[in-house]
């Protein structure tokens, strides 16, 4: 009961979910999009999980004052602090203050952590320059073209542009078409794998 | 100097710097109202402060990464439940379910929406609540289940046309482009962009690179002998797209930096 | 070497801030021609309808011949427009405006809506009426009217059978291996170098007493990536209980976090050692990319994981996670389907799956028959695939025909 109704619940729904797919009708349809509603509806009730799990794991490291405790009082104040400023009736999502924290707490530190990328590539293209064998050389060769194609060259920098850019239009479309047939299959095989139980060990055990 | 004296001296040198600017700020504001210049002023310095605690982190991990660390997944955890409970649960959910509720949150109820159907999920969310309670928690399978279910349905088919079918079906291209002999062909053989020759190889290039790609991706035979020649072939045209991508997207990402440096010297210090 | 990078890029984003607020562009809208009244053009001829196949019946295609002013003279067409009403008597104001196309278009597949409180509601079952109009420039054609025509559900999409096909010989293939498999014959299966590191990466964390820090990436459960990320996390956290290391499964979502829970604990179960487990050990960060990224830089960081296992669907949050592993100079081994991310892994990382390899992992990690079955089913289509593709080339070269696009692009009239 504990396996088999999970598992039977998988392949019922996996299978209508693949005949929908053929079955262009109304009925079929609407049962698609009231599935997609329902995975919605069901995350709210997940996002209780979600939050119960940050507060237990924040509650435990204060309660026994594990390493930097005092970030997680921070962690679950702001937390508790913008649910209840955004849960307000009085402007919700378009709250003011609500609006204020997002707008100038949560903007700059997103678009910092994404500014950070300059610098990791940075240090990767540095480590990447440091070829070990003839495909790693292979990669740095054409990474070298492509980052080369931006710079003034003066009589290379057609040449180099052309290269870089048929780089980018033929071999580029061969790999990501032989990587995308691969997905595709791969996608396809794994689907099948947990609609017939094949694979379930999201399941958990007795 | 122990590492503790010397946090809290860098603490006290950004609590004043903060101060600093905090008061800067808002004698510079340009509203009529000493609070707005004041608020405001406070906004750009926590700002100011958090971009730098974040940058802090590439010379190592301390207790302004931290904080701000700790800062920002807490109201990014708190922000999607809001946005989740508006978006879902009253903007999706409430209309469905009853038309008190509607009115309350101010929704238009939805008159031919199936009111019975709506509450299965919130059955099979209930389920997943079970969870909490250890003697019942394995009820939650059912849900997940569900998930699992319906997601891996979808995803067996909807990946074929995309994934498979469409690749597949664009790999049948012109190895011969405008063929009209061996000899036209050597006459006007150039290195021009749109010319003859660079199309057909071109063509030749996919087609190859294809074939290659689809033989590296073989998982039941050894990579021996021809096989492993082509399987050679097809990794190396996965290496040059790999390094093209990265090139080309250099440049995109030191373009990120741009906006924060604008924003610490333009918007902080007035420099720019 | 950091500093000098650091340096270099503040100047370089100095000079390129500055360069981008220096430039200001403007440009004037184009002046509209003005629209010259003209005779009204003939109207199109020979009006036809039919139900609209293979869609939810709620469609009507109208197809008609070219009025003889298309695109010629001082009566060009410029488009065409399309009504619909109930009735053909209708006065016009009940007459709905269906859809424009430009001029040389012959047909129109009007896709109205199914809910009876919408403007745009086509009803199925029901007489429905039609005029199409040839428009000139402020003028209009006198109307092509046809009808009745009704709408009609589909319960087979036609132009989905390469699907099918491929569903129904890849279920036959993937029977067939298995049964093969289960009858004890050898299936082989190529080694893969991320994979066979996993022993020895959980082997060094427990040499240095660190944990292996495995993350999912930003997927939901719906997510076939993450789906597949979860068949290995079963065997990693098997192999991690019987070595006796400790395991950090940070999650970005509520119900990936509820599954790599129940995943985790049966691979425990699974080595014998069900109260080893803690359920602390997988947790719910935040559902949003960069804070969850934020959380596992720091995790990374602090923690200092002998292992960071990256396996699922990643964006661009996949270099600062890769990076952030080398500068706490844990083994990396990654692994994701999205080819935009690959590059950065492939760099950063020590072992790289590179797209098909990610589902192949679950099959190479626990060779039982029926995983295996299903690898050689996906390579003997693969192997159909390059035949089909070698076969269909050599003819279109030697004979010039092209015929693959027929089958796979079949109009819908």
């Amino acid at each position: 009961m504990k396996r088999q109704i999970p598992l039977v619940l998988v392949f019922i729904f996996g299978m209508l979910l693949a005949i929908q797919y053929f079955v262009p009708s109304e009925p079929s349809q609407r049962g698609y999009e009231f599935v997609l509603d329902w995975i919605t509806i069901i995350g709210i009730f997940a996002m209780v999980l979600g939050i119960w799990s940050q507060v237990h794991v924040g509650w435990s490291k204060i309660k026994h004052r594990s390493e930097n405790w005092q970030y997680s009082i921070v962690a679950l104040v702001s937390m508790f602090a913008m649910i209840a400023f955004g849960l307000s009736p009085f402007g919700g999502l378009q709250g003011t203050i609500f609006r204020l924290i997002y707008n100038n707490v949560f903007i700059p530190i997103q678009a910092t952590i994404f500014s950070l990328l300059a610098f990791y590539i940075a240090s990767a293209s540095y480590r990447a320059f440091r070829a070990r064998s003839a495909v790693s050389t292979v990669l740095l060769v054409a990474a070298l073209l492509l980052m080369l194609r931006v710079l003034p060259m003066g009589p290379l920098a057609d040449p180099i542009s052309s290269i870089g850019s048929w780089m980018l239009l033929v071999p580029n479309l061969a790999a990501k078409r032989a990587i995308a047939i691969g997905v595709g299959l791969g996608g396809v095989a794994t689907a099948l794998k947990i609609v017939l139980g094949i694979e379930r060990s999201y399941l958990g055990k007795d | 100097m122990t590492s503790k004296t010397a946090m809290r001296i860098l603490t006290a040198i950004v609590a004043l710097i903060f101060l600093i600017s905090w008061i800067m700020k808002s004698g510079s504001g340009m509203s009529d109202s000493a609070f707005t210049n004041v608020r405001d002023g406070f906004l750009v310095t926590f700002a100011v402060f958090l971009t730098l605690s974040i940058f802090s982190f590439l010379y190592r991990d301390n207790p302004f990464y931290k904080f701000a660390e700790s800062l920002y997944v807490g109201i990014s955890a708190g922000y999607w439940m809001c946005y989740g409970f508006w978006s879902t649960v009253v903007g999706n959910f409430v209309p469905r379910a009853s038309r008190s509720l509607s009115e309350f949150f101010h929704v238009p109820y939805q008159e031919h929406a199936d009111h019975i159907l709506i509450y299965i999920p919130i059955i099979f969310g209930l389920i997943l609540l079970t969870r909490l309670l250890p003697k019942i928690g394995w009820l939650s399978r059912w849900s997940l289940a569900f998930i699992i279910g319906a997601t891996a349905g979808l995803n067996l088919t909807r990946y074929l046309r995309s994934d498979f079918i469409s690749q597949v079906s664009n790999s049948f291209i012109p190895l011969f482009v405008d063929w009209k002999g061996v000899g036209d062909f050597v006459n006007h053989i150039s290195l021009a962009a749109d010319g003859q020759f660079i199309a057909i190889l071109s063509n030749w290039v996919i087609f190859v690179g294809v074939m290659c790609g689809l033989v590296y991706f073989f998982f039941s035979k050894e990579h021996k002998g021809a096989f492993g020649v082509a399987s050679r072939v097809g990794i190396w045209i996965l290496m040059v797209t790999f390094g093209a991508s990265f090139g080309y997207t250099v440049m995109g990402r030191i373009s990120l930096l741009v906006g924060r440096i604008t924003f610490l010297f333009g918007d902080w210090l007035n420099i720019l | 070497m950091k500093y000098i990078i650091l340096l270099f890029l503040t100047c370089l984003s100095l000079c390129l801030s500055q360069a981008i607020l220096a430039q200001t562009a403007s440009s004037d809208p184009p002046a509209e021609a003005a629209l010259v009244p003209s005779e009204p053009p003939a109207p199109p001829g020979n009006l036809t309808l039919k139900d609209l196949p293979n869609d939810d019946g709620h469609g009507i295609a109208v197809k008609w011949d070219l009025s003889p002013d298309d695109g010629a003279g001082a009566k060009s067409v410029i488009s065409y427009d399309i009504y619909r009403s109930l009735s053909p008597d209708a006065p016009d104001s009940l007459w709905k405006k269906a859809g424009t196309v430009v001029l040389g278009v012959k047909s129109y597949a009007d896709k109205g809506n199914r809910e009876s409180d919408n403007d745009d509601y086509l009803p199925k079952k029901t007489n429905l009426y039609y005029r199409v109009y040839a428009v000139g420039a402020g003028v209009r054609s006198v109307a092509a009217a046809a009808g009745p025509v009704q709408a009609y559900d589909n319960w087979f999409n036609t132009l989905k059978v390469p699907e099918l096909i491929f569903c129904v010989v890849f279920l036959i293939l993937t029977v067939r291996f298995i049964n093969m498999a289960k009858r004890g014959i050898d299936l082989y299966v190529r080694p893969l170098a991320g994979i066979e590191a996993i022993d020895e990466a959980i082997g060094r964390a427990t040499e240095m007493g660190k944990p292996i820090l495995y993350c999912l990436g930003i997927g939901t459960a719906g997510d076939i990536a993450t789906i597949a990320s979860f068949t290995i996390l079963g065997r990693v956290a098997r192999k991690v209980a019987e070595y006796q290391t400790s395991m950090i499964v940070p999650c970005i979502d509520p119900i990936v976090m509820t599954i790599a829970q129940e995943t985790v604990k049966a691979g425990y179960a699974d080595a014998g050692r069900p109260d080893a487990y803690k359920e602390d050990s997988v947790y719910y960060v935040t559902s949003q990319q960069f804070p969850y990224v934020a959380a596992v830089n720091g995790t990374i960081i602090r923690e200092k994981p002998a292992t960071n296992i990256y396996l699922g669907y990643f964006l661009a949050e996949s270099l600062l996670l890769a990076e952030t592993g080398v500068m706490a100079g844990s083994i990396q081994i990654a692994g994701t389907d999205q080819v935009s991310q690959l590059p950065f892994f492939v760099v950063a990382c020590d072992y790289t799956l590179l797209g098909e390899e990610l589902y192949a992992a679950s099959a190479y990690l626990g060779r039982e028959p029926l995983l295996l079955g299903t690898l050689k089913a996906q390579d003997y289509l693969k192997a159909i695939a390059l035949v089909c593709i070698f076969a269909l080339l050599a003819l279109r070269v030697f004979t010039g025909a092209d015929v693959i696009h027929k089958p796979f692009d079949m109009p819908w009239w």
